[in-house]
């Protein structure tokens, strides 16, 4: 059945491009550091050199290698984005299905939290609390942005699971005596499945758009580099009003490269299984 | 016709956003009391640093602050005082501008990030749509594949890397436009031509990033939306009549409208976020700016109240997307449907 399902993706073009982006970056962060063994922290007297044979991507005003911090940078980023996508999968569809499974007052008080939250803008509540942190992990990081992202999913899983609940197939899987959990593992999950992985990798967009923006305006992970403190740094250096671009391009367009790819993969999914967009 | 539908409409959504509003201003007030550190402690020690060894000034600022946290009163009544000073518009001392009001302190930058947010979430949000349902009406030609492909990418772009990239070129490598803050420095800001065209002339690239970028969202989300509706039955009824394809598009267009309404009521928060980080790329003198500046130097009383009040213009904005819903929607404002 999972082949069954996988195997259309790959006829589609466009999912093989954004795919193969996105497994060229994850390659990048994974290997990279691993092949390239600059230490992208060491500080040398080069400093702001343009890109030449010694160091690819240039340094920046501490003599560090750029190329040495994209690659740690890719590395970080990628990892908050997947911790943030898994803490909102899991607060998203436990909030989504119990509301849904258990409907009454379960429903009104967790569905009203559910509205209090996606209406409140994530941002600015990450904001607000990573600027009481005095120090920040990556974790943390991931942690508060992916506390406030998992609304919408939430209601889209409700919604859907609460459609899929009083259709036909259900009912005679209850009457044919299906236990709870085969119920939910062969009628329910499938419904929901390739859903709920589009919306993770939008959450890995979410978590690595947020640690940028988060990073810039001051409120990064404390140790480490990510593609966001390095952008951070540029700013607050002033490399862009003194044209240092070898500085601030590359991990803008390792963010733009990497979610990109993401939200490729993600509409091409909804391409390929929704019937209305499947391209005739 | 009768407005008494709509109006139960929005009475229940200002209620609820009201509800909404109590909750994020209890977050904003708990807090900087359940975080370990007490940042009390660390503001009274940042304030020794900002207030420059006047130990008669820092002694008398650690008053204010004593008092505005009330700190020796229980948690209800500091609850209390905080929600109706706020109320009234107090909201504090500021740390690192003692000893001036945090609300004197921000009223000022406020109509700065309006008048770059807001014509530039329109703009993003009617040329986006045009472009969306564009391609979805010439669905599987270049253009929509163009449109489809290029909104895909742009989407991507955060608003402050596309200004960083617009800084470095039409600033520092052309000379085009002036690479920093909302007017050229020395000049006073006031009603006179000269100013305005100084001002106009910033304005473009911040402007322009927020724009093209937010753009691409719009534009995705519309053309999924306009294909959707011309598959409904409805669209595929008129087909058959004999409808011309215009005048089905334009049913299915203004339909697909609703949904990206309710959408900028939803992105709003993320627009806003984007473009406060904007604006601390181009040191560009609004809200961002202020609330970056407040984050360096742990101004605390500064950073909560631009969050009262940015969380509370969120809000007003929502309210008045709703209205705009309602007045829009045939079945909100005549009642058939909830």
């Amino acid at each position: 059945m999972f082949s069954l399902m996988i195997r259309p993706l790959f006829k589609n073009k466009k999912f093989i491009i954004g795919i193969s982006i996105f497994i060229f970056f994850l390659l990048l962060g994974i290997l990279g550091p691993v092949f390239y063994k600059v230490d992208p922290t060491e500080m040398t007297w080069d400093y702001e050199q343009p890109p030449s044979s010694e160091h690819p991507l240039g340094t920046d005003t501490y003599g560090r290698d750029v190329l040495a911090q994209l690659f740690h940078g890719i590395r970080s980023s990628l990892y908050i984005g997947f911790l943030a996508a898994i803490i909102s999968s899991i607060i998203g569809t436990i909030v989504g299905s119990f509301s849904a499974v258990k409907k009454g007052i379960t429903d009104d008080i967790l569905m009203a939290i559910t509205n209090i939250v996606l209406t409140t803008p994530s941002m600015l509540i990450a904001i607000l609390i990573a600027s009481y942190l005095k120090v920040r992990s990556m974790e943390a990081v991931a942690v508060i942005l992916g506390l406030f992202q998992w609304p919408w999913y939430a209601r889209a899983i409700r919604a859907q699971l609460m459609s899929v609940t009083s259709r036909e197939y259900v009912y005679l899987s209850i009457m044919a005596g299906y236990s709870d959990t085969k119920l939910v593992i062969e009628d329910l999950l499938p419904t929901i499945a390739t859903y709920a992985f589009m919306s993770f990798v939008l959450f890995i967009n979410g978590g690595i758009m947020g640690e940028a923006g988060l990073s810039l305006i001051g409120l990064g992970p404390t140790q480490g580099i990510s593609l966001g403190l390095m952008l951070q740094w540029a700013v607050l250096l002033e490399a862009v009003r003194r044209g240092l671009w070898w500085w601030f391009v590359p991990p803008g367009i390792a963010i733009v490269a990497i979610t990109a790819s993401l939200m490729i993969i993600s509409t091409t999914m909804d391409e390929v299984f929704n019937p209305k967009l499947r391209e005739e | 016709m009768t407005f008494k539908p709509m109006l139960k409409f929005l009475l229940r959504r200002f209620v609820f956003l009201l509800v909404t509003y109590i909750v994020a201003t209890t977050i904003v007030f708990i807090l900087p009391r359940i975080i370990p550190g007490n940042p009390l402690a660390q503001m009274l020690s940042n304030l020794s640093r900002v207030a420059q060894a006047n130990p008669e000034a820092i002694r008398a600022a650690e008053k204010t602050l004593m008092e505005e946290f009330g700190v020796d009163k229980p948690i209800l009544v500091q609850y209390g005082q905080f929600i109706l000073k706020a109320l009234k518009g107090d909201l504090g001392t500021s740390i690192s501008y003692y000893p001036r009001k945090v609300i004197d302190l921000i009223v000022p930058v406020i109509p700065w990030t309006l008048v770059l947010l807001l014509p530039a979430t329109l703009v993003a949000w009617i040329l986006g749509n045009t472009l969306g349902a564009m391609a979805a009406y010439r669905r599987n030609t270049w253009i929509d594949k163009g449109v489809l492909t290029a909104a895909l990418i742009v989407s991507q772009i955060p608003y402050y890397w596309l200004g960083m990239i617009f800084i470095f070129l039409f600033g520092v490598k052309l000379g085009w436009l002036p690479v920093q803050g909302a007017y050229s420095q020395g000049t006073i800001p006031s009603f006179s031509w000269e100013f305005f065209v100084d001002a106009l002339k910033h304005y473009i690239m911040p402007f322009a990033s927020i724009v093209l970028s937010a753009m691409g969202g719009w534009a995705i989300g519309m053309r999924v939306m306009v294909i959707n509706e011309l598959g409904s039955d409805y669209a595929l009824f008129s087909e058959y009549l004999g409808m011309k394809d215009k005048r089905i598009f334009k049913y299915a267009f203004r339909n697909s409208l609703l949904p990206q309404i309710t959408g900028l009521a939803l992105n709003l928060g993320t627009v806003l976020g984007g473009s406060l980080i904007t604006e601390i790329v181009f040191n560009y003198p609004g809200t961002g700016y202020l609330l970056f500046k407040a984050l360096t130097t742990l101004d605390y009383p500064m950073i909560q109240g631009i969050f009262v009040i940015l969380i509370a213009s969120v809000y007003l904005a929502n309210f008045l997307v709703d209205f705009l819903y309602a007045w829009i929607d045939p079945r909100i404002r005549l009642g058939q449907e909830e």
